[in-house]
């Protein structure tokens, strides 16, 4: 199929899940339910009350695949609704994908593994999990609340995005630490379980580092723009 | 700034004293120095510093070749240099690494360590591919999992702070891992310690 490099509102969603399926998460992000019957983007968006220029935006940073800031982000974009977008990002990563293979990690492990071994890795990646969640927390609990403030126009004077763009680290290391041991050292035998595991990994891992270039290159330099207004 | 670890065997106080100021003073190296008059604890001392670099005199030597130190020293990489005070039997000298006079001048002894450090250098590059480590390396791996500090590390096993970083930067990139837990996996796995001993952590 003829791989598009930008889309418009007028193309069919089904198409652009079609044409590159990690889209799906964008959607549920968005909060878009599926059954897209023949509908345009721009159709699918207003019926699901999101912002069709910031859903745009997203999907073609993310179409482009490329690790740089985006240079004028277009001011039709939502801050608001991007920042629905980053928070349902968090929670997928937190509340879903985490803990679902922590529990395909722990079964693998089981059967598979030495208990001092599995004791280790779970440790590991507990620990790593961990991480993750404070990473995360720190932008719900500062981050959202500073822009949320912004947007209505107060700037705090204690706070600006740059603070949070200096410290915002490489959250997928870790996860690519694990893969490495995994794929390095593993003890067990293997099965189709671990496998999975594996490939599960490897979407999370490539899901995380996405999500931390939204951040760096869509949300930080909105959030610069807008600071310049007030 | 290369760092580098020298040992040096010379009977005399003299000429050990007067080689180790002209030592420090070498641009470009950053030199740790140990000497030893009496060669019959040079193999504890050997094991113990783990020098990259052996100054020695061989009528010191008495005898023993630098096949034998490196042997003792459980560092075959280790390189052993003449120290030539006087005339000494050009069949003895073949087998060492290099050889520094009593008359060289300060340049010259830069050239021929740095000439030394290159090969070395060369060696690592040649052995980019492997990943074991060294026994050294798994030591530190050993002490970094039980939680010991860069500072414990280098008191426990008689290494400079900056070595150990060195070794843990080694490390790291031997095996892409540079977290602690991550170690933890690494010498569970290979059974470089029981979980018994990091229990506490």
């Amino acid at each position: 199929m003829h791989k598009k490099t930008i889309y418009k509102e007028t193309d069919k969603m089904a198409d652009l899940i079609s044409n590159n399926y990690s889209m799906l998460l964008v959607m549920s992000r968005f909060g878009i339910s599926p059954g897209y019957e023949d509908k345009s983007i721009g159709e699918v968006c207003r019926q699901n009350e999101v912002d069709v220029c910031t859903f745009l935006t997203v999907v073609n940073f993310l179409h482009k695949d490329e690790d740089k800031p985006v240079k004028d982000v277009n001011s039709c974009l939502s801050l608001e609704h991007l920042i629905v977008y980053l928070h349902n990002a968090h929670d997928y990563f937190l509340k879903f994908r985490l803990p679902h293979l922590r529990r395909k990690l722990t079964d693998v492990l089981k059967d598979d593994c030495p208990p001092d071994v599995a004791f280790v890795i779970t440790k590991f990646y507990d620990e790593y999990a961990e991480e993750v969640n404070k990473h995360m927390m720190y932008e719900e609990k500062t981050v959202f609340p500073y822009v949320q403030e912004l947007l209505k126009g107060k700037k705090n004077p204690k706070y600006n995005i740059s603070i949070f763009h200096r410290r915002h680290d490489q959250i997928e290391l870790k996860i690519t630490e694990l893969k490495n041991l995994l794929l390095k050292y593993y003890p067990g035998k293997g099965s189709n379980l671990f496998n999975s595991v594996l490939f599960d990994i490897f979407t999370t891992e490539k899901d995380l580092t996405t999500h931390n270039q939204i951040e760096n290159n869509l949300f930080t330099p909105a959030i610069l723009e807008q600071e310049k207004l007030l | 700034m290369k760092s580098l670890k020298v040992t040096i065997v010379e009977s005399s106080v003299i000429v050990c004293s007067g080689l180790e100021v002209q030592l420090k003073k070498l641009p470009g190296f950053r030199i740790q120095l140990t000497e030893i008059s009496d060669t019959e604890y040079l193999g504890e001392s050997l094991r113990l510093h783990k020098p990259d670099i052996l100054i020695i005199n061989p009528v010191a030597a008495a005898g023993a070749t630098p096949q034998q130190f490196k042997q003792e020293s459980g560092n075959p990489d280790m390189k052993c240099v003449a120290l030539l005070s006087g005339l000494t039997n050009k069949a003895i000298l073949r087998f060492y690494d290099g050889k520094i006079g009593i008359y060289d001048t300060l340049d010259e002894i830069r050239l021929k360590l740095e000439k030394l450090c290159a090969v070395e250098i060369n060696e690592t590059e040649d052995s980019e591919e492997q990943q074991t480590l060294s026994v050294r390396e798994k030591e530190i791996v050993v002490c970094v999992v039980k939680g010991m500090t860069n500072r414990e590390i280098a008191d426990r096993l008689y290494l400079s702070t900056h070595t150990v970083i060195t070794h843990r930067r080694n490390i790291a990139r031997k095996l892409q891992i540079h977290s602690a837990s991550g170690l933890t996996v690494y010498a569970i796995v290979n059974k470089l310690v029981e979980l018994s001993d990091i229990g506490k952590s």
